[in-house]
């Protein structure tokens, strides 16, 4: 076990550090944004309320007090349990996001998944054939892909596979009555599925891709090739190994990235999920639904750096024994 | 028989910019258990000549003419898979830097490991293991079993080189290529792997191409010298006429 108690507890405390930093600017930084949080529970009636209905309203909603006040009674209650409501929706804001965080997390799961395992693939395959035709015809394809804006891609796909072909549902997560059938729930994924995975695909293959060659380019891989190993074995072997810590510790980040990557897929195909969620939090100053939505993406991002680093020292020992001589220092 | 013979070889890259001749018409000849030191200034194609007789030259290298026979069974137009073989068998290299040349994610034995595994499969793990450790003992390495584990990380210049060496050897060469090992050493370290190279070729028999542009290297271990500029193979024979000839012309 490389990892001792006193790590496992540092880690700990950086996690709680980092939550703590990160919703204080969290609510900082909406509080201060333009805009005003009325129009989230009220609506246009706003601008025909008086001052003093304004003034008796945000007293309601308990944003009369300073910033300061207002954070420490939302962590007392956050402590609880208690996240507040959503201005927008009038409902806990954990019950709005649990019922549209299963569909976010499937999307964004599944396409991370996807996109994780085929762009190590595609990377392996092109640097493999490096500067040979298939190479390039994939990086050719690649770059076209990553060029197409998603909401274009996405209305693309509707035209093609919905409204000629008739093929597959153009919105929602699941058809009417059809909740619990997962064919149904697969035929609605496909669409969005492709936009997500299309839409970030090329960016992390192409970065596997340029890693491997500059570790094609390395010593060791001279030495061994003298040890008899073709150019295959030592790209599988040898070069994939040391390119896997930077690509682990990229897609630690990436995945509340692709997971905010969804808004797009998720609003032109109408699915009920998160992203669409953050959007509207910050565009209406829903604060309380904008403060659990960044939390939650916040430590999904810590989350991942930590499973990100310790998978990384069990690839890589130098790190491991970087890590261990600073705590001895 | 000669162990390895180069006849009229001649390497070019091939750039946007041109060809570029890296390696003119070299002709030389190298024979059981001999050490051929070849000097040179840095890019006269010292190293390019020693990759493009073992194939690892870069894809915009290409050998445009000439012949190479190992043990007189002639290898030019050798496919990779062949060369492959050889390499693992025949042929081994040790480079400059001994701490690029490992794999810095890799321990030490596991990299030795691999390499005695291709060169006999049939051993099994446990078989396999104690060759690490036999080849560890072999260059020097104290408390081998223990530094099998350890990774490249762990070792000082020297040491990491006599690893890099442990590897060559796994193949049990008959032609070992040492492309400047001592160049990245201080001078005790250095005057440490080659006396180990010297007894390795006691005890092992193998020949060895060691480059370098440093006479004091060459004079402590050459049975013969070559000299080489700008691509071409400017001298070559006993090892006192070569030194005669770089201090005569001031190389």
């Amino acid at each position: 076990m490389r990892r001792s108690y006193i790590t496992i507890i540092e880690e700990l405390i950086r996690f709680v550090l980092s939550v703590f930093f990160l919703s204080v600017l969290v609510f900082t930084l909406s509080r201060v944004a333009p805009g005003d949080p009325l129009y989230a529970y009220y609506g246009d009636r706003v601008e025909k309320m008086g001052t003093l209905e304004q003034e008796a309203a945000r007293e309601r909603l308990g944003l009369h007090e300073p910033i300061p006040v207002q954070y420490v009674r939302w962590v007392k209650n956050a402590a609880h349990g208690d996240f507040g409501i959503s201005y927008q929706y009038k409902r806990d804001v954990k019950e709005v996001i649990a019922g549209r965080l299963g569909n976010t997390l499937l999307l964004g799961g599944l396409g991370f998944v996807i996109i994780f395992v085929l762009a190590l693939l595609l990377g392996l395959f092109c640097a493999w054939r490096e500067e040979k035709r298939a190479d390039k015809i994939v990086c050719g394809i690649g770059t076209l892909t990553s060029c197409i804006p998603e909401f274009w891609l996405s209305l693309l796909l509707i035209l093609v596979f919905s409204v000629w072909l008739k093929w597959l549902p153009s919105s929602g997560a699941y058809s009417m009555g059809a909740e619990g059938s997962l064919a149904d729930r697969g035929r609605h994924l496909l669409l969005p599925l492709t936009v997500v995975v299309l839409g970030h695909l090329w960016y992390y293959a192409y970065l596997v891709r340029n890693r491997l060659l500059e570790e094609t380019r390395a010593d060791y891989v001279l030495l061994a090739r003298m040890k008899g190993l073709s150019g295959k074995q030592v790209l599988y072997r040898h070069c994939l190994r040391n390119a896997l810590p930077s690509y682990l510790s990229m897609m630690a980040i990436a995945f509340p990235h692709i997971l905010g990557g969804t808004y797009v897929a998720e609003t032109v195909f109408s699915y009920p999920g998160i992203g669409t969620l953050a959007y509207e939090s910050a565009r209406y100053q829903d604060y309380n639904l904008l403060m659990l939505v960044s939390l939650m993406t916040g430590i999904l991002v810590i989350f991942g750096n930590m499973i990100a680093e310790i998978l990384n020292e069990r690839i890589d020992p130098r790190i491991y024994l970087k890590t261990e001589a600073q705590q001895r220092r | 028989m000669d162990v390895l013979t180069v006849k009229d070889l001649s390497v070019s890259f091939y750039r946007e910019s041109g060809e570029i001749e890296a390696v003119k018409h070299v002709s030389f000849s190298l024979r059981p258990g001999e050490i051929l030191v070849i000097m040179g200034d840095t890019g006269c194609g010292k190293s390019v000549l020693c990759k493009s007789i073992v194939k690892l030259l870069p894809d915009i290298a290409k050998i445009k003419t000439g012949q190479i026979l190992f043990q007189g069974k002639e290898i030019t137009g050798y496919s990779e898979k062949e060369m492959q073989k050889l390499r693992g068998a025949s042929f081994s290299m040790i480079f400059q830097n001994p701490m690029t040349a490992l794999n810095p994610c890799m321990s030490v034995g596991a990299q030795i490991a691999e390499a005695v595994r291709l060169r006999s499969p049939e051993l099994s793990r446990r078989e396999r293991w104690d060759r690490v450790i036999e080849l560890l003992e072999l260059v020097g390495i104290d408390r081998a079993k223990e530094r099998a584990g350890q990774y490249p990380f762990h070792f000082s210049g020297g040491m990491a080189q006599r690893c890099v060496i442990a590897i060559a050897l796994a193949a049990d060469p008959a032609v070992l290529f040492a492309d400047e090992p001592t160049t990245s050493l201080d001078e005790g370290m250095q005057e440490q792997i080659l006396a180990l190279l010297l007894e390795l070729r006691e005890k092992l028999g193998m020949a060895v191409i060691l480059i370098t542009h440093n006479p004091k290297v060459a004079a402590r271990v050459a049975d013969r010298a070559a000299l080489m500029r700008d691509g071409e193979l400017y001298r070559i024979g006993d090892t006192e006429e070569i030194f005669e000839e770089i201090i005569y012309n001031n190389y």
